[in-house]
């Protein structure tokens, strides 16, 4: 051996003394045994991280099979809604045929209200106008009776036409969409009331209108409504030596009703049901004509607008109606102040 | 009868009508000279002198055309569209005369120029007043302007 190995830690130095080999085992000994507790450590700490990694994994799966169970639950869910969506589609599809139907049902209707307009309309002017020709050119040659047989078909003819005209308005008042604005009463009956007034001619007739609220509606169908009730009031008084009209306003379960009283023939209110019926009358055509259908357009243009109408009356001691219109009548008394122009 | 005394053109399809108008218009002196076209399509070979009337001119225009909506053929609505639009027979005044007084008639009949709406009473005195000072307004008061087609024929003279 030429060269000894240089010493190095852990080595074991043959040249060296039994005390010093001895030592240096010892030193290799507790080397091994420093580094058996490392590694047991690094064990440990391995087997720490392959717990947790089993912990993750079984959470994993945990986690893995709640998303199945939620994709299954969407699945079913997805069925669930299609089944639905298919019961919607049909639904819509029924409403549409059903839109359809009353949209063609409407425009029969129309259709039917334009030729009733234009088509009975004319015969019955042809009636009248010959008549009133035969009239005027050889009324004074013709016996009474023949005179008197010409009138009645005049006068047959006037009553149909205003058949016809009442008709077709209360059909009109069916199918037209409301036009809201806030409209004072009071001024659509100071309207109606000097409308009537060739009609009253000389009778005695006296008018007691109070204030009256603000409403909003559609005006033009609100002054058909007096225009029916105000012109009704007046017929109806007719045999009074003074006709009393009163119109105002009076509450009535919470919300405010106006009505228009009369000291006229009234009616017995074992009829009452009937006074709103189209063609209904209660009075023989003798006595107070009338086409029985002026009531049931009132009553349409009322309930068109959410309201009530109803009538109070006694035979022989005059009649009160009264109607509501809805909630739109509160609105339209705060509006009061808002309008300007206007007589209150 | 040539038709520089037309001064009417009744458009009306109804020989009760024609007869009842003619007799509410000629008792009152109002006008003599009607020519009554029965359908929509005579009244425009009328008025735009074409087929039978191709002999007529747009010179000689009538004072006033009393139109019917519902007829046979061509219809009011599409009478008084080719009047109003075209520029020869623009300034003719229409009244339509119709039975309807539905809402939709007269928005549509204003819409394409139409001067007046009467809606033919059923009542014969009330439809005698009317036709009666529908022509009294548009033959004795109301001032036309000279006719376009009379105004060029002028100018070629």
């Amino acid at each position: 051996m030429s060269a000894a190995p240089s010493p190095a830690a852990g080595t074991f130095d043959v040249g060296a003394t039994p005390q010093d080999q001895a030592r240096a085992i010892l030193n290799i000994l507790e080397d091994f045994a420093e580094d058996k507790g490392r590694l047991e450590k690094v064990q440990h700490a391995i087997f720490n991280i392959l717990e947790d990694f089993s912990q993750e994994r079984s959470r994993l799966q945990e986690t893995q099979s709640a998303m199945l169970n939620l994709l299954d639950d969407f699945g079913a869910e997805r069925a669930k809604a299609e089944a639905a969506s298919l019961d919607l589609q049909e639904s819509v599809k029924r409403l549409r045929a059903a839109n359809d139907a009353a949209a063609a049902s409407n425009r029969e209707l129309e259709a039917f209200s334009y030729s009733v307009s234009h088509d009975l309309r004319a015969p019955l002017r042809h009636i009248s106008g010959f008549s009133k020709m035969l009239m005027d050119e050889f009324g004074t040659t013709l016996p009474k009776n023949a005179q008197h047989y010409v009138e009645r078909i005049d006068e047959g003819t006037r009553r149909m036409g205003q058949l016809v005209d009442d008709l077709l308005n209360l059909a009109r008042v069916g199918r037209r969409d409301l036009s809201l604005q806030v409209t004072g009463l009071r001024t659509l009956v100071d309207e109606v009331i000097a409308d009537l007034e060739p009609d009253i001619g000389d009778r005695k007739v006296e008018w007691k209108v109070a204030d009256l609220p603000y409403a909003d509606c559609d005006a033009a169908l609100i002054k058909q409504v007096f225009q029916n009730l105000l012109a009704n009031a007046v017929k109806f008084t007719r045999p009074r030596e003074r006709a009393m009209i009163e119109i105002g306003q009076e509450q009535h379960e919470g919300s405010s009703a106006v009505y228009i009283r009369d000291n006229g023939v009234g009616f017995s209110m074992k009829y009452a049901d009937k006074l709103f019926g189209v063609f209904q009358r209660l009075h023989r055509a003798e006595d107070f004509e009338g086409t029985g259908i002026g009531l049931a357009s009132v009553q349409r243009i009322i309930q068109k607008h959410g309201g009530r109408i109803w009538a109070e009356a006694e035979l022989d001691k005059g009649a009160t109606f009264y109607f509501t219109i809805g909630t739109v009548e509160l609105n339209a008394l705060k509006a009061k102040s808002a309008i300007a122009g206007d007589k209150a | 009868m040539t038709d520089t005394q037309i001064e009417i053109l009744l458009v009306e399809d109804n020989e009760d009508d024609v007869e009842l108008t003619r007799h509410a218009l000629q008792n009152e002196n109002l006008a003599n000279h009607i020519h009554v076209a029965r359908d929509g399509e005579e009244a425009l070979d009328f008025l735009f002198c074409e087929g039978a009337y191709s002999g007529r001119s747009f010179d000689r225009p009538p004072k006033l055309v009393l139109l019917d909506l519902k007829l046979p053929k061509v219809d009011g609505m599409q009478v008084l569209k080719r009047l109003k639009g075209d520029s020869r027979t623009r300034t003719i005044p229409v009244v339509i005369l119709t039975s309807s007084k539905e809402e939709r008639d007269l928005v549509q009949g204003y819409g394409l120029g139409a001067n007046s709406y009467i809606q033919k009473p059923v009542d014969f005195e009330q439809f005698r007043n009317r036709v009666k000072s529908a022509g009294f307004y548009w033959l004795l008061i109301n001032q036309a302007p000279v006719p376009a087609g009379a105004s060029r024929a002028a100018a070629q003279s």
